[in-house]
């Protein structure tokens, strides 16, 4: 596993404790799994998504990955109304891997509560979490 | 020398469920890790059992790769059951030591890689002291003699705590396996610790006769304990 050193996390996104991360832009926030999260389980082999229209809490999970013989749930940073999902991900799981910030992005929603943004960790908060 | 994941002094309950059926000891998995969701410092659990014949699914499923019809396992009384962990389909049945670890990996920081990694660790530290030359095997994750795969694992994790686990064949009967591409692999073959004894002639190894669970039991909690660091202690059932 990396160094917490070695973890790339940028500055501009949320972070959970479950090792997600969410971008608000504009209206819409985009979801992910992190660098921590996407190094821990090792290459990922399949990403099962919701279907857009479907609506969360926060905290819910919203589906799951497959890497070495290991399927772990996800859970969603904030409630809201899947907008998009991945499709990319079908045929090419690994992008989580090679790009969880960018092209590895998992789904995008609108929030039934912009201000649950502001109960999400920065990266400083969240690398405190990590050293536990 | 076995491969160690880390120090960290961790605690677990060994349970010995002997036979039970697959989904009894599923019921078992999940009480147990809904327990562990409301309260995370309980202790660590590891279930072993053996399971009455069963094939189990993948939660991508694998009923392509099996290739006997539902009628033919009705008649031999073989359940087929839909599981939620990772991987494909697979063959359960007596003489095979199945590990079921309901392990917090969040809370002991174990990465999920890393853990596979330890329960294939596990696998190969138990084949080793038989003398039987068990690695790893870049065309699939479990437990492999050159081609012919003896365990496999597979783990769904929930709220950061892993179910399911690793299962070894000892000394099943082989045959189910036949009826299936195990793992979605079609041009493997699948041995057993008895087999390999058997093709060795078990001439530097224990006498097959004498090739018991019991064995397998204490190699498993011995090679557990030290690839995670774990103090473990037995729980007799009731």
């Amino acid at each position: 596993m990396k160094e917490m050193k070695d973890l790339n996390l940028p500055d501009d996104v949320k972070y959970t404790k479950d090792h997600e991360w969410a971008k608000l832009s504009g209206d819409i926030v985009t979801i992910g799994i992190n660098d921590y999260a996407q190094d821990q389980l090792g290459e990922i082999v399949f990403v099962e998504l919701p279907e857009v229209g479907d609506e969360f809490d926060q905290g819910d999970e919203f589906g799951s990955v497959e890497s070495v013989k290991a399927v772990s749930e996800i859970y969603l940073p904030i409630a809201g109304e899947i907008v998009e999902i991945n499709a990319a991900l079908e045929d090419a799981p690994e992008l989580v891997n090679d790009s969880c910030y960018d092209t590895g992005w998992l789904i995008k929603l609108t929030p039934s509560d912009i201000s649950q943004m502001d109960t999400l960790m920065d990266k400083t908060a969240y690398l405190d979490m990590l050293k536990g | 020398m076995p491969e160690r994941i880390n120090r960290a002094r961790r605690s677990a309950v060994f349970i010995d469920l002997d036979l039970l059926d697959y989904r009894k000891a599923l019921d078992f998995q999940l009480e147990t890790l809904h327990s562990k969701m409301n309260q995370p410092l309980l202790e660590d659990r590891i279930f072993f059992v053996e399971h009455p014949s069963v094939f189990t699914l993948g939660k991508r499923g694998g009923l392509e790769n099996l290739g006997v019809s539902r009628n033919f396992l009705r008649e031999k009384n073989i359940d087929l059951v839909q599981t939620d962990r990772g991987g494909n389909i697979t063959y359960h049945g007596p003489g095979q030591a199945v590990l079921y670890p309901i392990v917090d990996l969040e809370r002991n920081r174990l990465g999920v890689k890393e853990y596979v990694h330890g329960l294939e660790e596990i696998m190969k530290q138990t084949a080793l002291a038989f003398n039987i030359p068990a690695d790893r095997n870049p065309k699939n994750h479990g437990m492999w003699v050159e081609n012919a795969k003896i365990g496999s694992v597979g783990i769904s994790i929930k709220r950061g705590i892993s179910i399911h686990g690793l299962a070894m064949n000892i000394t099943p009967d082989l045959e189910p396996f036949s009826w299936i591409h195990p793992c979605g692999l079609s041009d493997i073959s699948i041995t057993s610790i008895e087999k390999e004894l058997v093709k060795s002639g078990s001439s530097c190894g224990p006498d097959t006769d004498t090739l018991s669970m019991d064995q397998i039991k204490t190699a498993f909690i011995q090679h557990f304990s030290t690839v995670f660091d774990y103090s473990i202690r037995k729980k007799e059932t009731s």
